[in-house]
């Protein structure tokens, strides 16, 4: 009769349990740090869920078979209730393991519907976006109608008069009295029709009111007040580095703590807890430059190409407007908008808005932004002069 | 809610069909259920990683590294459900080992193929197990290596 040492195979057994115990680990830790990137990912969410379960199958089954070892080779009698319990514990875990994997299937039927639901969405966008597009174009043709016919309207009389007036004028330029009536008579006309000019110039002006003397630092610093709490919530630490001296631009406020506060909440989102996201401000001889960094999972450079055109999204019910609205407002600026990333070091947006027409805040403010060739000379108020 | 109820009847049913003659005593111990369970949960193992495998090739995701990896921690873990299966079948139809000696020296007497079997399956432990979850966490790694963004 043949016999076989049992030493050999418990070591064996200790061994390939104590090693399915340290992968189970590592894959443990691999789907929670995944899983914590991005709590929306179903497929991290199951991989999580199955990695725990694994890590207790892993623990409960080397608990059994020791003390089952222990108990028929050795006489340890005792452990008979810890055998039984862990051995059942170990049959649980294979329950577990099933029950998972039928639930992951549900989870990525729904998560496949919310993608369909998502890309109607998109598509949806994409219509509106070209119909305002279409009721953009027919209400500027309609308005350019209505002005040339308002602007024909309006300057028709004045000429008809400036016309037949001259015309007399011609024919008789010896009439001294008459010659002085028809010249004032002229003139005044003329004057109408400047002044009609000069109502449509400031018309064109009144576009640029929005835009403001500010100081941006604050602008920054109640965006920031404002979002505080989100990084509180994700335990982010903010770290502000803003300019000690005013940085002044011709800014629209409004606009610009939109772009702010949506790069501001990009950065929590791609910002793991205990993370870091870095606010600075800053100014050289020709922008302000606010610089916004975080310690997020970052992006691939075929990711960072698209991020500005509209409707890319990687992010599940994502429109892909945000990043395409923030150039936008910063274009809208006269500024320039740059994205650095790298995968797993994070993402650096850098905006620079020029404030060669700046002032200092409180000296002089409000004032309409000079559009015309001959006053969009550097001010003698700006940092530069 | 008929379709609730029918099968319910329908086991009922069956056990009647089933149930013994009447006898003049009858056992009112039973063997515990727990070898039962623990095969029936084995079985339910080795059909979710089944489940999973079809899952990945049906969803065309073989073409992902990690994926690839994960096909095959889940047809090693397939397989050692079945091994373990046969592994238990086997040691409760064999009787009780026949150990020699006592502690780290004792030796076990293999008297038949049955205590072969028992004995394989229990290496296939070490065989496949290991292996498998080595491939679980490469599958993960690889998946968790892949590009995901947030910023829309």
């Amino acid at each position: 009769m043949i016999t076989v040492p049992l030493a050999l195979i418990w070591i064996l057994e200790a061994l390939a349990s104590v090693l399915v115990i340290a992968l189970t680990w590592l894959t443990l830790r691999i789907s929670a740090k995944s899983l914590a990137q991005d709590p929306e990912n179903a497929l991290w969410l199951f991989l999580n869920w199955l990695s725990i379960a694994f890590l207790a199958f892993a623990c409960t089954h080397l608990i059994s078979y020791t003390t089952r070892n222990l108990i028929i080779y050795f006489h340890f009698h005792q452990l008979a209730l810890v055998e039984g319990i862990f051995g059942g514990l170990d049959t649980v875990t294979y329950v577990v393991i099933g029950a998972i994997t039928l639930f992951f299937h549900r989870i990525q039927r729904i998560y496949l519907h919310m993608e369909v639901d998502h890309r109607h969405l998109e598509e949806t966008s994409q219509e509106i976006l070209e119909l305002n597009r279409e009721m953009e174009a027919l209400v500027i043709e309609r308005t350019m109608k209505e002005m040339a016919l308002g602007i024909a309207h309006g300057i028709r009389n004045p000429l008809c008069i400036i016309g037949g007036l001259s015309h007399r004028l011609i024919k008789n330029p010896d009439d001294a009295e008459a010659t002085r009536d028809q010249a004032q008579a002229i003139a005044e006309e003329a004057k109408r029709i400047e002044e009609m000019v000069h109502r449509f110039e400031k018309l064109a002006h009144k576009k640029t009111s929005l835009f403001a003397q500010k100081d941006i630092n604050l602008l920054v610093g109640s965006t920031l007040d404002f979002l505080r709490s989100e990084f509180k919530a994700k335990k982010i630490s903010l770290v502000t580095e803003l300019s000690a001296s005013p940085l002044p631009g011709r800014i629209d406020t409004q606009l610009l703590r939109i772009a702010l506060a949506h790069l501001l909440r990009n950065a929590v989102e791609a910002t793991q807890p205990r993370g870091t996201v870095l606010v600075r401000t800053s100014m050289d001889e020709e922008n302000v430059i606010l610089m916004i960094k975080d310690t997020g999972r970052g992006m691939a450079p075929e990711v960072v190409d698209q991020v500005f055109i509209p409707f890319y999204t990687t992010k599940l019910g994502g429109t892909g407007l945000g990043m395409v609205f923030v150039r936008q407002i910063v274009n809208e600026h006269r500024g320039t908008i740059d994205l650095e990333s790298n995968v797993g070091q994070g993402t650096t947006v850098t905006i620079k808005i020029p404030h060669r027409f700046a002032e200092l805040p409180g000296v002089s403010e409000d004032i309409p932004a000079p559009e015309s060739p001959a006053s969009s000379g550097p001010s003698s108020g700006s940092p530069q002069d | 809610m008929k379709r609730r109820l029918a099968p319910i009847f329908a086991c009922i049913g069956l056990q009647l069909f089933f149930s013994p003659p009447s006898s003049l005593a009858a056992g009112l111990q039973c063997a515990p259920p727990g070898p039962y369970v623990n095969e029936i949960a084995h079985l339910l193992f080795l059909g979710a990683m089944i489940f999973f495998i079809y899952e990945i090739l049906h969803a065309g995701l073989k073409k992902f590294r990690g994926f690839r990896f994960l096909l095959w921690a889940w047809a090693l873990l397939a397989l050692w459900n079945l091994d373990a299966f046969v592994g238990h079948w086997a040691a409760w139809t064999c009787a009780a080992p026949l150990v020699l000696g006592d502690g780290w020296s004792s030796r076990l007497l293999m008297k038949d193929f049955r205590d072969w079997t028992v004995l394989v399956t229990q290496l296939n432990n070490f065989l496949l197990l290991v292996p498998a979850f080595y491939l679980f966490y490469r599958g993960l790694k690889a998946l968790a290596q892949m590009p995901r963004t947030k910023h829309q």
